[in-house]
């Protein structure tokens, strides 16, 4: 379908006057909206027509098995992939096929965490967390400064300002990853397996850092996790993916309420 | 309006492709004004025209050897250097990262890259050239003294600028190709570090071989526009 053609629901049943999405008042719109959406690598079809709904301020965890286009979804709301077909709204603005310009004006609402953080491995600390402040903001450089401190002592990281990435742990650099997607204030933080390779602790001190940062800046969340117990602990709601759609998507107890022969195993394992 | 580049990032790069390829092209610039002095000399003698070895040494390095060697070592240092440095942050996601922060990627690590290989190969071909010329001197002059102010004026005879401009931002064209084909080849990388490797190798092989090829192409061109 072309973009121009993509119709979001929500959009129509809010005004009668607006046939598109990217026509459409954006003020109430949901922050993500993904309609039909459909992705694939050569013969292998990843997603195969997830419909979802993300409001502002909620959080969504996205389970499912490796391979399962978890990611590949995150991407495709960022932009950094393009579906095959389906719709992508973001604020009730359609967003496949915008222009460069035009969707890196959206990116600069969207904060995104990598799965191995993707911090810049030639520039330190503060200069990662700074990198998006100083291409999109005309602060001061020493308001700049103040600000990424800020941002750094909000996720714990305030001493490690100087260092260089490799010279930190793999929990840390979750840390300023998640300090330097928060740099804009985004409305919406997508987080690509957060808590992925780090010890308990630091994954339960993350999933605190990241309901602290929900509650203090209010964005809409979807978190991409395999930890039954993160998803549990931060999303107010649960989508589980299996063979490219959404099989189920509830709260964490509607979740384990399910008679789903797939969902049974996948809590099961994890218990 | 944004400018499409990074002032810093461009300074950062005319850095690193410019000022610290400054030896290697400098040592491979007066190693081929020795040798080919030294070579053209005993040729020259048994023909009896051993006054013409200035003419012919500079008339050779201005022309030819100075700016293929040039374009060949910045192929091999920068073409590797780039081809690595983007491979990796391409696997390693962080051009996606640059490119979620609302940035384009093309602008602020394409762009820079090649505009600065484009601004400092010339600049590092009359290094060579300068180098090569110096050290062809030396060679010279250590089997029969003669000052370098007779050495250059002997060198220059009928010379004209054109013969020094023309060759020598031919070279800026082969900064352009380096900066293109390594930043692709980087930027395009797919897998691990075998990919690195992969587009490293390519960005050196295939940046000096069309090097070479428009040097032949860009030759022709300046026999005919300045003949």
């Amino acid at each position: 379908m072309p973009p121009e053609q993509a119709v979001f629901p929500h959009v129509e049943e809010r005004s009668a006057t607006a046939p598109t999405a990217r026509s459409a008042s954006k003020s109430d719109a949901p922050a993500v909206v993904l309609r039909g959406l459909h992705k694939s690598f050569g013969t292998q079809v990843v997603l195969n027509g997830i419909d979802l709904t993300v409001k502002s301020g909620e959080t969504l965890a996205m389970l499912g098995r490796s391979g399962t286009g978890k990611s590949v979804l995150l991407k495709l709301i960022i932009g950094l992939q393009q579906p095959d077909s389906g719709s992508i709204g973001v604020h009730g603005q359609e967003i496949t096929g915008l222009p460069i310009d035009e969707m890196n004006e959206i990116r600069k609402k969207m904060g995104f965490l990598f799965q191995n953080a993707a911090l810049y491995d030639s520039l330190t600390v503060e200069q990662n967390v700074a990198f998006p402040l100083k291409r999109h903001s005309k602060m001061s450089e020493s308001a700049l400064r103040d600000r990424v401190k800020e941002l750094l002592s909000s996720v714990g990281m305030e001493d490690a300002l100087h260092k260089m990435p490799s010279n930190i742990s793999g929990g840390m650099q979750k840390r300023v990853g998640l300090a330097r997607a928060l740099a804009l204030e985004p409305s919406i933080l997508l987080l690509d397996e957060p808590t992925a390779g780090l010890d308990p602790i630091t994954s339960g001190e993350i999933d605190e850092l990241i309901l602290k940062l929900q509650k203090e800046h209010a964005m809409a969340s979807i978190v991409v996790t395999h930890d039954l117990l993160s998803a549990k602990t931060i999303a107010d709601r649960i989508a589980l993916l299996h063979e490219g759609n959404v099989l189920l998507q509830g709260s964490f107890e509607e979740l384990e309420k399910s008679d789903n022969e797939f969902v049974e195993q996948f809590l099961k394992r994890d218990s | 309006m944004r400018r499409p580049f990074e002032g810093r990032e461009l300074f950062r790069q005319l850095d690193e492709i410019g000022s610290k390829s400054l030896p290697v092209v400098a040592l491979a610039g007066a190693a081929i004004g020795f040798v080919l002095s030294l070579e053209s000399r005993s040729s020259l003698v048994h023909f009896g025209a051993k006054s013409m070895l200035p003419a012919a040494l500079i008339y050779s390095i201005i022309h030819e050897t100075g700016p293929i060697v040039t374009g060949l070592v910045v192929s091999g240092r920068v073409g590797a250097g780039i081809g690595a440095e983007l491979g990796s942050m391409k696997v390693t996601e962080q051009i996606d990262a640059i490119e979620a922060s609302g940035v384009n990627p093309y602008k602020f690590l394409a762009f820079t890259r090649i505009l600065a290989c484009i601004l400092m190969l010339p600049l590092l071909t009359l290094a060579a050239d300068f180098c090569g010329v110096l050290f062809g001197w030396i060679a010279e002059t250590l089997v029969d003294p003669v000052s370098f102010h007779r050495f250059i004026s002997q060198g220059f005879v009928g010379a004209h600028f054109s013969d020094l401009l023309a060759p020598t931002f031919r070279t800026a064209v082969f900064g352009l190709i380096i900066g293109v084909i390594a930043c692709f080849q980087g930027m395009n990388t797919k897998g691990g570090t075998a990919g690195v490797g992969l587009s490293t190798t390519s960005s050196v092989v295939l940046s000096s071989l069309f090097v070479i090829l428009a040097d032949v192409v860009l030759v022709k061109m300046i026999l005919v526009f300045f003949p």
